[in-house]
């Protein structure tokens, strides 16, 4: 069973298509890596699943849920982290943490999960604005986990972070779905990131929807393309390479 | 919920601070004119409350607007400054109720404003008038008047500050209408309608009609803002 869904989900600026045609499907209780180069549309299509940027065409669901009709529903049930952390400087994580409680209505101990889980819990008291990019990164990621909810969307979510928090967040992000009965959405750029982490992978070139499947699959669709397979990273470079110069040489 | 969430979110701002800062700055004005030059006021012949007023209001309703744009300012800079607006978005929270919670506060900080000058032109009356026969009515009509013609200037600021993500755009914004609105002549009924301007209109300097005309032009523009905003959001949500 899918929990995320979309229908040629499209979204242009213009003449130029940022996300086009996209059907994704997202299988419950799974980590999905959703890769793909720097302005491939990862960014805007998840920034379409939380309505900050509306659809140009197409439509998704969500748990059952339909864009736009059940927006709000929607985001009672997403927990997210979108490019750059965002959060109050003038506040503390915990007091961060505690406005987003608030407004989903939790209980008073979620935030003290949250904070556990990504281990910001002895810096809880300390002003977000002077926290490290990793402390932010990190209170992004709580700030989207905090209350459980059934739908993780994370957009890099170990970018800033050093050596070890990448491991720590890589295992966290690996672990959700048997902890808490959650689906990840979780996008990269570095296929090497994804393979430790996801149980499939959809790939997204110029808007357009490459490959979707288990690494597996993805394994086997190389070979019969020819593409090299000895590691996923190189097999990936070669696939966005083949769409680049189908495309006409367009990067 | 709204109003209590954006209470919690002005902490360590100097939010509060600057309101009472400024509110006793502008309670300080009516007493050291008093202080100064008393022998100018206490020979009138009108009541002391109006007389207090007309002498220091000016100043005093200028400070207010001032600090009321600064507050605005502060209120929407906590959410751009760190993109904690877009953390929001991403929340089943829609960004008029974050407007309007925004909006109870800063017109909770003006009524604490007022109440401290109200406090002041009420010590200032009793001392050097002497007299206070009726003061509190007259007072009462007097600043809950101001406060109405206060809250257009109140959301007008909002509005602003919530279109610029960067302050002091807003903040320039603000200092230019405060600056137009003392150019304003106080007389010209429609000029006056100004929303950075009506704050600066006193009960005594009016006729009982035109008290209920610029009664009801605040209540208006006050809706009429916030319908703006309303209708601003949803427009702005197009084009994300």
């Amino acid at each position: 069973m899918n929990i995320i869904e979309t229908q040629n989900l499209t979204k242009t600026y213009g003449d130029f298509a940022a996300v086009s045609g996209l059907n994704l499907h997202v299988p419950k209780g799974s980590v999905y890596g959703f890769l793909g180069p720097n302005g491939a549309g990862k960014s805007t299509t998840m920034k379409m699943f939380l309505g900050l940027t509306k659809p140009s065409g197409g439509t998704f669901v969500i748990d059952g849920k339909q864009f736009p009709g059940d927006r709000v529903q929607i985001l009672k049930q997403v927990g997210s982290f979108i490019e750059a952390s965002a959060f109050y400087g003038n506040l503390t994580g915990e007091e961060n943490l505690e406005i987003i409680r608030r407004i989903l209505g939790l209980p008073k101990s979620s935030a003290a999960e949250a904070l556990e889980l990504v281990g910001l819990t002895p810096h809880r008291k300390k002003l977000a604005r002077k926290y490290s990019l990793g402390m932010k990164q990190r209170l992004g990621l709580a700030g989207a986990l905090i209350g459980r909810p059934p739908v993780l969307i994370l957009d890099e979510p170990t970018n800033g972070l050093d050596p070890v928090g990448i491991h720590e967040i890589r295992a966290l992000i690996r672990s959700l779905p048997r902890q808490f009965d959650c689906t990840v959405f979780v996008s990269s750029h570095l296929l090497s990131e994804i393979e430790l982490m996801a149980d499939s992978v959809g790939i997204l070139n110029h808007g357009r929807l490459l490959f979707e499947g288990t690494l597996d699959a993805l394994r086997f669709n190389a070979v019969s393309r020819g593409y090299p397979t000895d590691n996923l990273e190189d097999m990936f470079l070669a696939m966005i390479d083949a769409d680049n110069r189908q495309r006409g040489g367009a990067r | 919920m709204s109003f209590a969430l954006e209470c919690g979110k002005v902490k360590r701002t100097g939010f509060l601070p600057a309101f009472f800062g400024g509110g006793f700055l502008a309670g300080a004005v009516p007493a050291l004119n008093m202080l100064f030059r008393s022998e100018m006021y206490t020979g009138i012949n009108d009541s002391p409350v109006s007389i207090l007023l007309r002498a220091n209001w000016q100043m005093i309703s200028m400070l207010n607007i001032l600090l009321v744009i600064v507050g605005a300012c502060i209120l929407y800079n906590i959410e751009y400054a760190d993109n904690a607006i877009q953390r929001m978005r991403a929340l089943p929270v829609s960004e008029c109720a974050v407007f309007f919670g925004k909006t109870a506060v800063l017109a909770m900080v003006s009524v604490l404003l007022l109440a401290i000058e109200a406090v002041s032109i009420g010590g200032c009356a009793v001392y050097w008038f002497e007299s206070d026969a009726g003061l509190y009515g007259e007072m009462l009509k007097n600043f809950s008047f101001f406060l109405l013609l206060m809250l257009p200037s109140v959301l007008a600021s909002l509005l602003t500050a919530s279109l610029c993500r960067n302050m002091w755009i807003s903040l320039g914004i603000g200092v230019v209408c405060v600056f137009a609105a003392t150019m304003i002549p106080a007389r010209n009924f429609v000029l006056s309608l100004f929303p950075f301007a009506m704050p600066f209109q006193i009960l005594a300097d009016h006729t009982e009609d035109a008290v209920r005309n610029y009664r009801i032009a605040g209540a208006a523009e006050t809706a009429g803002i916030a319908l703006l905003e309303v209708v601003i959001l949803k427009i702005r949500r197009l084009f994300e």
